[in-house]
């Protein structure tokens, strides 16, 4: 297996400094339960396994545990891209929930992430929406904007704010009022097959350095396969999608906005500046000039890249350290020789940190989840049982459970997780973790803004699928997606 | 006052006697009398229907006028939907100014036209192989039923995976036969999508044009065919002047509803392509949907609504047309 140095790797990045500063800037910044500037592989190890914590005593204390109640909770919930591993930690949760809260009476529904704020934003409308909702990172500020979530901060159900990514603490936060708390954060990692590289000419064990050299590597593994290089997601209203193109887009000095920065005000839209279009232009030579990734990008989504991964048919995406499991999952499930074809790629599924743009920037989504209570005007009956919420809120944002949730494909957003048993356990057991982890100081949040969503799953997709399909040169698309962008923020 | 007296249809005298209350009021309201004496008779028939009527009125005529409402404001998708403005008109003329919208409704017209078209000779034809006895016909016929009966969503995935450009079945047995050096590309391609979605829809309905011909062909007088046979017609001869002006009005019905249905189908090409790529498959309705609840333009949705729901008002007015003039034809037969 390649051994890469990823600590120093960290260590190196030129940019490293600024995103940490981004993702740490806020003013409620104290003393966070670990130590963020000596964020690296080899630092998590060291906190991994080093404290206990009490889940149901510590959430005892927010809403006594023979409290008698009811609660209505949505969430965004597993979908087809994840593996078995973290269904069986949903149901244990719900399990333990119960068990731990024997009188709340839960009625939980699970969402997938595409179809979530559809279905949230329909609810509200009629005011038929759950007391507590998890929600994806983008979604937060959207209905705080609107007034629909209530307050509600970590130190509302027992935990620091400091206790929290800081960065994730800014997706909650809408004109300075902390309205959710985040269950999980993650960014992620190149992935690559070893065998494909090997056959194609390039060096098995080094991931493409830069951006420009996926375009290479991707080409030149077409040519000489046949098959697709790289993962390429285009489709729309898929989260997919954004958490693909957006560091690509980064990583060459463009953006949305100025997000990117230490600092970002969001007051200038940069879609349509030479950075971004090199970036999309990188795009469009893979999809329309070399030909070399799937065809079926633009109506495809991570899940449908994962089976052409294991059938030895892709030789590059980036995904969560989830997709060594999902791999393992779908080859449980083959039949035959294409058993031992999936082995094989497994075992030359190789993980490296995500390439950086021409003037060596390296950035990443910093995704994850958030989870907030509803004003009772909007919700069905028009009653919120707030220590049920509060209850749900603190064992999901718990260092444990908010642990074990992501025990797959994600990681803990109560910091504290880090330093759990269960963290060491995962270590151990979930390969090619360390290479997820180091990416967290590369993070960028996605622009903390009511308009994001619409941003990232409509406009930005749209930009990518009006210049791969030809429907627009590149500067055209890039050019109509800022038009969009400020039509959007003009408020029409 | 003398009753006033009459004669019937025989000459025969007859007297109506009414009272002084009764006849001031019908020289009142010497129009509505009468209807409201039908509805007085038919009293007890409004009650049984009143439920159905009041349960109408609010999941079908409060949806309607509010959407009606709604098209005239302007909804901010950063603002709750009780923080919109009067703009009038402005929305629709947004829409009817907006390169999309015309667009969009270029190929709402290909894919209603060509699905039902074609869905319609497909089952007509089918239909028409179907009415003569052979042996499995009745096997046959459960077979072509079955993609009118599964679920659209299931259909529509499976399709996606047929289709597929890079792993589809179809473009696996092109390359597989050398036929194609790569999988064709039918549902990432902007020329193409539109074209392969129309025929997974055809494939869904024709079914439903197979049975309502089916229907149609067994009301066609047996001896009228039997006659001109015996007269000489051949058989195009036969279909033409005997079958063909008996199955008019099923004809007209069976169009007219696969028209309101295309025009309303939303499963397919939203599961399929999501009105991608580039919007190249983007109909009224997928339109409608992303508008509303992805990008909340309510006021925009709704004035889209607005022209959908007017057409398909046109659409059902030809409907009701086409069965009145069945039940014309029935009564005069």
């Amino acid at each position: 297996m390649t051994r890469i140095k990823l600590g120093s790797a960290v260590l190196r990045g030129t940019v490293v400094g600024v995103l940490m500063a981004s993702l740490m800037s806020t003013s409620a910044l104290g003393a966070p339960p670990v130590d963020l500037s000596k964020w690296s592989p080899e630092y998590v190890r060291s906190i991994a396994g080093t404290q206990d914590f009490d889940t149901a005593g510590d959430c005892a204390k927010v809403t006594p545990l023979d409290y008698k109640g009811r609660l209505t909770f949505w969430y965004q919930g597993v979908f087809e891209g994840d593996p078995d591993l973290l269904r069986q930690y949903y149901k244990d949760f719900f399990e333990t929930f119960r068990k731990t809260y024997p009188n709340i009476q839960l009625e939980e529904q699970a969402l997938t992430y595409n179809d979530l704020l559809d279905k949230f934003r329909t609810a509200l409308l009629g005011n038929a929406a759950p007391m507590a909702v998890r929600l994806q990172i983008l979604g937060g500020t959207e209905f705080a904007s609107k007034g629909y979530l209530q307050p509600l901060k970590p130190e509302d159900v027992g935990y620091s704010t400091e206790d929290f990514w800081p960065g994730a603490m800014k997706a909650v936060t809408w004109e300075g009022v902390t309205y959710g708390i985040p269950t999980n954060n993650e960014t992620m990692a190149f992935i690559w097959n070893a065998d494909i590289f090997n056959r194609a000419g390039l060096d098995p064990d080094k991931a493409p350095a830069t951006w420009d050299d996926v375009v290479k590597y991707s080409k030149q593994i077409h040519d000489k396969l046949g098959i697709a290089g790289y993962g390429l997601v285009a489709r729309k209203n898929a989260g997919n999608t954004p958490y693909r193109f957006m560091p690509q887009l980064w990583a060459y000095g463009g953006g949305v906005f100025d997000e990117a920065t230490a600092n970002p005000t969001y007051k200038q839209v940069e879609l349509d500046s030479p950075q971004s279009k090199a970036a999309l232009q990188a795009s469009y030579d893979m999809y329309v000039r070399d030909k070399s990734v799937p065809v079926s990008a633009l109506t495809n989504q991570q899940a449908d890249n994962q089976p052409l991964f294991v059938a030895g048919q892709l030789g590059m995406m980036i995904s969560h350290p989830s997709d060594y499991n999902v791999m393992l999952d779908l080859q449980k499930k083959a039949t035959g020789t294409d058993k031992d074809k999936a082995q094989t790629v497994i075992d030359n599924m190789r993980y490296g940190l995500i390439p950086t743009g021409p003037d060596g920037k390296r950035a990443v989504v910093f995704g994850g989840s958030n989870i907030h209570i509803l004003k009772p005007e909007y919700v069905e009956g028009g009653k919120v049982d707030e220590p049920a919420a509060k209850a749900i809120i603190c064992m999901w944002t718990s260092p444990e459970w908010s642990l074990k949730m992501a025990y797959a494909g994600s990681n803990p957003g109560n910091l504290n997780g880090f330093k759990t048993k269960w963290m060491k356990e995962r270590l151990d057991n979930i390969k090619f973790l360390d290479v997820t982890t180091s990416m967290l100081p590369y993070g960028i949040p996605f622009p903390a803004l009511p308009q994001a969503p619409e941003i990232m799953n409509i406009i930005v997709p749209d930009m990518l699928q009006n210049a791969l399909t030809g429907a627009m040169t590149v500067d055209q698309a890039a050019d109509d997606a800022a038009q969009k962008v400020k039509d959007l923020m003009g408020g029409l | 006052m003398a009753p006033p007296v009459r004669s019937d249809e025989q000459g025969h005298a007859t007297v109506t006697i009414v009272t002084g209350k009764a006849e001031a009021r019908r020289r009142l309201q010497p129009g509505r009398s009468g209807t409201l004496r039908k509805i007085w008779e038919h009293r007890a028939d409004y009650a049984y229907v009143l439920p159905a009527i009041a349960v109408m009125l609010m999941v079908i005529a409060y949806p309607i006028y509010y959407t009606i409402e709604l098209s005239f404001f302007k909804t901010p998708p950063g603002l709750q939907l009780r923080d919109k403005t009067f703009i009038g008109f402005d929305n629709y003329t947004a829409i009817l100014t907006s390169q999309v919208f015309w667009k969009v409704t270029w190929n709402t017209l290909i894919w209603t036209l060509g699905s039902t078209f074609i869905s319609f000779v497909l089952g007509f034809a089918t239909a028409l192989a179907l009415h003569r006895d052979f042996i499995g016909r009745g096997v046959l016929r459960a077979i072509l039923i079955i993609p009118w009966v599964i679920s659209a969503v299931a259909a529509s995935y499976i399709w996606k995976w047929i289709y597929h450009s890079d792993f589809g079945i179809i473009g696996a047995v092109l390359v597989g036969l050398g036929l194609a050096d790569r999988p064709p590309n039918f549902i990432d391609n902007v020329s193409t999508v539109l074209p392969s979605l129309i025929v997974v829809n055809i494939w869904r309905e024709f079914p439903f044009a197979m049975i309502m011909m089916m229907a149609g062909l067994q009301t066609v007088p047996d001896q009228l065919l039997r006659a001109a046979k015996v007269d000489g017609a051949s058989a195009w001869q036969r279909f033409w002047h005997v079958t063909f002006p008996h199955l008019r009005n099923v004809s007209v019905v069976t169009m007219l509803l696969l028209a309101v249905a295309n025009f309303n189908s939303f499963i397919i090409p939203w599961i399929m392509t999501g009105g991608g790529p580039s919007n190249a498959s983007h109909i009224w309705i997928t339109h409608i949907y992303e508008l509303a609840f992805g990008r909340q333009r309510w006021g925009v949705a709704s004035a889209y609504s607005v022209l959908l729901f007017l057409i398909l008002m046109t659409l059902g007015y030809f409907y009701v047309r086409a069965l009145s003039g069945n039940e014309r034809n029935e009564g005069s037969a």
